[in-house]
């Protein structure tokens, strides 16, 4: 055995193995449990998130202390693969925020899919969706990373079109909306459609980024790659090291709904509510920024190359998506779509981060911050969507306008959604959202990359939009009177009430947990940022120059503080002015010619959707139409019959010199005959 | 050798055993042989451990030996021909009883079926008599039962005959004994088309024998060719002579090797016979023409030309590289055309087919491992598809996806077993559809990075590219079956019988166990490809890494893993040493 320095169960980081494995062992139990009752079903589910959550709990304190597990087994053999897990700080962070958010969000579904039919099929994908996730997290290669990959994108085409008979309830935006002659809503099963293959389309671009490196470096392991650097080498003279790089990327684009793919996160929304917030705070699209944070250092480290093309690539990115993501979200009408935009929009923010992380003196600063953001963002994203989810149960519709003045009606959900909405907007000083963007826009100001000026203010622009939109929903639906909706339900003898314990605690707990990282933010955030210098110093070498914390107030840089605190207020005043006080009517935009073509811009997804349907769809398919028609009907499909009556043909003319007249063929003969002689003769 | 004959020697006994025993008695007599021929091919597979090989050899006479061999290429495909094989024997009782009794009523009542142009309605859309083929609960006359036990002999003897063809193709050792079960395996197709298919039947069967001829005779004369020239036809003598062949000749022959696996392959322009005989033939014996026997043209390319004259391989990669894209992207964009769920996997054979000339065209060790492996995961996935067509048809009475719908809350087995065949020729993991479109597009990307040949990578890009059509017209196809509302006529389907959804559980057990350790098939096959190029430097190689370089030696000595500072062995259940290491880096 390992002898006196034992890490986890035997030595043998088996607790790390685990907490993968066990939603998979529990997803490969819930089919047994077919015949059983809801009750027996979601119990089992619930309790296997659990257990992988206090398996991620357990190493815990292996990441804080900045230790790591790695743990192989030979695996393929045949190629000298090895399986393994790699528990390093960033891993273990990012796996029990996974675990713990993930099993809140599996305790919320109890009560939320209550009565659903096929619930065997929900545990299944959901236990799955998590396994997959934590793959992701603790994989030590890239081709077991791109397992988990694959995994979640499964679990999101079949939780996604969950309802899959396609009821009309199900569906995501408002029918009759028709854009450039594409149709602007879809069924739960499109939706699941387009998601896989957007994904697709980011898969194959991470497989070739895998696999130029694997014809450089014959191995996909993150140590393997980090300990022999001459594939690096390699690669650069070839100039193949930043394509490879932004390849990989393209992975995350596709997962992580950055630009131009992200158009299918937001009909993902035709999943039950408990699936998005589990694709949007803890699985899924978080699964293409901790990507970015896992090999992002690795090209950092291969500093003496030049790689910053590849962190601009991802700083622009993230910044384009945050901004179209951004302003999308301030028309939208569905509650959960405005959700949506908005968690597309804070990905944005993270890549942003990240990416100006590679083009800083000071690495850790922006890496730290894209990581803290993406902390405060799952807790504050899960809570939000719970709430949301809560409204949808009660309210039946997913119309902002068929809500309105819940707040007297629900409000537990008002008070904590409030709370996490907060946090969305960055309200100074108390909440985690605050602190994280702060350190965001303190990166961005600090970097030395010559274009960061604009990125900060494209971010402050978004904060704004971010504020306003935020406000904007809490008004739509907690303030104002009750909408039509509300009161047929009401004359239908349908009480609007608050929803059930098992519901709202769970949404508590994180909203709460965010408000209370707020008040400790810069504690945290200081915690956090120690522990990933540790480890990028310790694993890649890359060691913090210059000053870490200009000192200041609770460290703020000022600039970065006042213009957050400014962009909350002024988007938050404006939210509040319109949606919540209702002094201003917002339907007044509608009068305005060009602020309407504006509203007709961003409400028809600044034609992005449509663009990519008519080059990705329309289009092939006229154009395989026409091959099926001429090329395989006519040409393919003619060479049978043209070889038949050709044939036919064929023995016709032969069939004419058998004319059966004695005379004829003596006369051919000695024809012949004399032929034969004179060419002898000759 | 008792593997490949023992089908022949008992297929005539299971005529007369269909005929007087009854057809449980010929199901299951059939599936033994089958079984056992199965049992007696892994055995030696087994033995092989890597690199090895098990050969039998019997005097021929002048025209050299005619032996029976296995090695690390004709393994993966042995086995899988007759994995497949046997499962399909099962799914066949139910299926084709069904079948034989529909055709005999339309007999009896001197209904005469019009072949209708697009033929998707199989059977009038009417509910004919029983459910699921579910015979025990069903009153047979006397004349029905006699029928129907005749018919099912001489379905089952043609079947067994067609199984051991292919096995036989793929263990000759001989040009010409490979030539005579090339040219065997058509025959059984041929009357099994002809008397068990759907629509046209008698003219599919005809177009489908007339061009699997001509493919085996353009063959025939690629082979004799290259006999003569070597002095011999034993695969050993022309692997020692290929050198003897005049350069001239060698684009010939290459070329009428080519379109004769092409024919086989259903290559594009050559695939001319291929859809409409996978659509009209009954739905066994599609699982088995396009899942086993379609494959065995790859089998050909790579015995014929890459390992007996292999140092003419080189450079005309390309060409297959291009045709194999072309092929692919074809395939697919056809298969989103369509209605009829056949005809949707009769042209998503054709793409997958295009995958594997694709890989064999990309001269790599990978690309080509690859491509023997999607022989294996296309069989096992594109078989489960075929098997949920033929459990469509059987449950619903038609196989026109417009008049289906929903089927998942129906059907809920077949559902599953679909998604994880549907999965499988996606090529996602845990599938063992990933586990060979990796290795194939690795290798591909890998040989034209080591070439920068900007065709070659641009041709990846493409290939890489159809992967996500593959998934829209497999998903889109899914769709279609088993989402949304179910249609009025369908409110009573039920699920399929057990026969069936056991065959397919096995099935798509091998293709999970495949896609979790590849290692069973990719050993011997790495092996194999790498033992053919290992002097080759045209032929883009493994790479390894410093530290697996050290590694293999390491392991030798003292059978660690890597440097870890420790190491650990415990036996696992499976009996694999698996070793772990683990290291800690302690911050100080």
């Amino acid at each position: 055995m390992v002898g006196t320095e034992t890490i986890g169960f035997a030595g043998l980081g088996v607790n790390a193995w685990l907490i993968w494995m066990i939603p998979f062992i529990g997803a490969a139990l819930i089919p047994a449990l077919k015949n059983k009752s809801e009750r027996v079903k979601s119990y089992i589910a619930v309790g296997f998130s659990f257990l992988s959550a206090f398996f991620a709990l357990s190493i815990l304190p292996i990441g804080l202390a900045g230790n790591e597990i790695h743990s192989q087994i030979p695996w393929f053999s045949a190629l000298n693969l090895n399986a393994g897990v790699l528990a390093d700080p960033l891993g273990i962070i990012m796996s029990n925020l996974v675990a713990w958010i993930s099993a809140s969000i599996f305790v919320y579904s109890i009560s939320y899919m209550h009565g659903e039919r096929s619930l065997t099929r929900y545990w299944f994908f959901m236990l799955f969706f998590i396994g997959s996730m934590q793959l992701i997290v603790l994989s030590d290669n890239l081709l077991m990373v791109f397992f988990g990959w694959e995994g979640v994108g499964l679990a999101s085409f079949a939780l996604i079109g969950f309802w899959y008979t396609d009821r009309k309830k199900d569906y995501v935006g408002r029918e009759g909306h028709v854009v450039w002659g594409i149709p602007m809503w879809a069924s739960p099963t499109h939706s699941g459609i387009k998601a896989f293959l957007f994904n697709r389309v980011g898969d194959i671009m991470m497989l070739s980024g895998m696999f130029m490196i694997f014809a450089y470096a014959g191995t996909f392991g993150f140590k393997e790659l980090l300990s022999d650097q001459s594939w690096a080498q390699e690669m650069m003279q070839q100039n193949l090291l930043v394509p490879a790089a932004v390849l990989l990327f393209g992975g995350a684009i596709g997962k992580s709904a950055q630009f131009p793919l992200n158009e299918w996160l937001l009909e993902a929304m035709t999943g039950p509510t408990s699936v998005s917030a589990l694709i949007h705070a803890a699985t899924m699209v978080k699964a293409g920024v901790f990507l970015v944070a896992r090999i992002g250092p690795l090209f950092f480290a291969l500093a003496v190359f030049n790689v910053s093309l590849f962190f601009e690539v991802v700083a622009w990115v993230g910044a384009i998506t945050a901004f179209l993501l951004a302003t999308q979200a301030l028309v939208n009408q569905e509650i959960k779509k405005v959700l949506a935009y908005s968690t597309g929009s804070q990905i944005g923010y993270m890549m942003m981060a990240l990416g100006i992380a590679g083009l800083s003196t000071n690495f850790v600063d922006g890496y730290t911050a894209g990581f803290f953001h993406m902390i405060s963002h799952a807790l504050f994203k899960a809570s939000l969507f719970m709430a949301a989810g809560a409204i949808l149960h009660t309210v039946g519709s997913r119309f902002m306008y068929d809500m309105g003045g819940l707040r007297k009606n629900m409000k537990k959900t008002y008070i904590f959604m409030l709370l996490a909405s907060l946090s969305l907007a960055g309200a100074p000083l108390i909440t985690s959202g605050f602190w994280s963007k702060d350190a965001i826009f303190a990166s961005l100001l600090e970097s030395s990359y010559s274009l960061s000026p604009y990125l900060f203010t494209i971010a402050v622009v978004i904060a704004v939009m971010t504020a306003f939109y935020t406000f904007r929903m809490v008004g739509l639906v907690f303030f104002g009177k009750p909408s039509k909706n509300m009161a047929n339900m009401e004359s239908k003898g349908q009480r609007i009430h608050e929803v059930s314990k098992m519901m709202w605690i769970p949404f508590a707990i994180l909203a709460i947990s965010s408000i209370a990282i707020g008040f400790v933010g810069f504690a945290f955030e200081a915690q956090i940022h120690g522990l990933f210098a540790h480890y990028l110093s310790n694993t890649f070498g890359i060691s913090e120059r210059g000053e870490g914390d200009d000192g200041g107030f609770l460290g703020l840089n000022p600039i970065a503080a006042i213009s957050s605190v400014g962009a909350f207020g002024v988007g938050g005043y404006l939210g509040y002015l319109f949606y919540i006080q209702r002094k201003a009517d917002p339907e007044k935009i509608r009068e305005n010619v060009v602020s309407r073509a504006m509203w007709q811009f961003l409400h028809n997804r600044w034609y992005l959707n449509s663009l990519l349907y008519w080059i990705g769809v329309v289009i092939p398919l006229a154009f395989y139409r026409l091959t099926y028609k001429y090329f395989e009907g006519i040409f393919i499909n003619g060479i049978n019959p043209a070889l038949q009556y050709s044939m036919v043909f064929m023995s016709k003319v032969v069939k004419v010199t058998q004319t059966g007249n004695i005379q004829t063929y003596l006369y051919v003969f000695s024809a012949g005959i004399i032929v034969i002689a004179m060419l002898l003769l000759m | 050798m008792v593997a490949t004959f023992l089908p022949l020697i008992f297929s005539p006994v299971v005529y007369f055993l269909g005929k007087h025993k009854g057809i449980n008695i010929a199901t299951w007599f059939s599936f033994g042989i089958l079984a056992l021929s199965t049992i007696f091919l892994i055995i030696p597979s087994l033995g092989l451990g890597s690199g090895g090989q098990y050969q039998e050899i019997y005097s021929g006479g002048q025209l050299g030996h005619f032996g029976l061999k296995l090695d690390g290429l004709s393994v993966p495909f042995a086995i899988t021909i007759y994995i497949i094989s046997t499962a399909v024997v099962l799914y066949s009782k139910p299926y084709m009883a069904r079948k034989i009794l529909l055709d005999h009523d339309h007999d009896q009542t001197k209904t005469i079926v019009e072949p209708k142009k697009d033929d998707v309605e199989v059977e009038d859309g009417k509910n004919v008599g029983f459910k699921g083929g579910n015979l025990s609960t069903m009153v047979l006359s006397k004349t029905q039962k006699s029928h129907l036990d005749t018919q099912m002999g001489i379905y089952f003897a043609l079947y067994l005959a067609l199984s051991m063809g292919m096995v036989g193709t793929v263990l000759a050792t001989n040009i010409l004994e490979f030539y005579v079960f090339f040219e065997l395996m058509i025959v059984p197709p041929f009357f099994l088309i002809a008397f068990f298919g759907y629509g046209n039947r008698k003219k599919v069967s005809f177009v489908f024998f007339l061009w699997s001829a001509v493919g085996a005779l353009v063959l025939l004369l690629g082979l004799l060719a290259i006999g003569f020239f070597s002095g011999g036809f034993d695969f050993d003598v022309i692997k020692s002579n290929s050198s003897q062949i005049p350069v001239d000749w060698i684009p010939l022959i290459l070329l009428s090797i080519v379109m004769g696996f092409g024919i086989k392959l259903g290559a594009l322009f050559l695939h001319v016979w291929l859809p409409d005989t996978y659509t009209q033939a009954p739905t066994p014996i599609s699982v088995v023409i396009s899942s086993a026997m379609t494959g065995i043209g790859a089998y050909g390319i790579v015995r014929i030309w890459l390992e007996l004259l292999s140092g003419n391989y080189a450079g005309y990669g390309i060409y297959l590289d291009i045709w194999g894209v072309a092929t692919m992207v074809f395939g697919g964009a056809m298969a989103l055309m369509q209605n009829d769920i056949k005809k949707v996997l009769a042209y998503s054979s054709i793409s997958s087919m295009g995958y594997i000339i694709f890989g064999l065209g990309s001269e790599s060790v990978l690309g080509i491992s690859g491509a023997i492996m999607l022989y294996v995961s296309h069989g096992l996935g594109k078989a489960l598809l075929f098997m949920m067509a033929g459990s469509i048809i059987l449950q619903t009475g038609t196989r026109n996806m417009d008049k289906l719908g929903g089927l998942s809350s129906k059907m809920p087995y077949t559902a599953v077993l679909t998604m994880i065949g549907a999965l499988t020729i996606m090529g996602v993991p845990i599938t063992s559809g990933f586990m060979a479109e990796w290795v194939l597009f690795n290798g591909s990307l890998q040989d034209a990075i080591d070439e920068t040949n900007y065709l070659k990578i641009a041709a990846f890009a493409v290939a890489i590219s159809t992967t996500v059509l593959t998934s829209a017209y497999i998903l889109w196809m899914y769709k279609r079956i088993f989402f949304g509302i179910v249609p009025e006529t369908l409110k009573n389907v039920g699920d399929s019988s057990r026969y069936v959804i056991v065959t397919m559980g096995v099935l798509a057990a091998f293709t999970l166990i495949l896609g979790l350790y590849p290692d069973l098939f990719y050993s011997p096959i790495i092996n194999y490809v790498e033992n053919l190029y290992s002097n080759s430097s045209n032929i883009a190689q493994i790479k390894q890494t410093t530290d697996s370089q050290e590694l293999r030696i390491s392991d030798q000595l003292i059978g660690g893993f890597g440097d870890s500072k420790t190491n650990d062995f415990s036996q696992i259940g499976t009996g694999e040493v698996d070793g772990y290491y683990m290291q800690q880096n302690r911050y100080t």
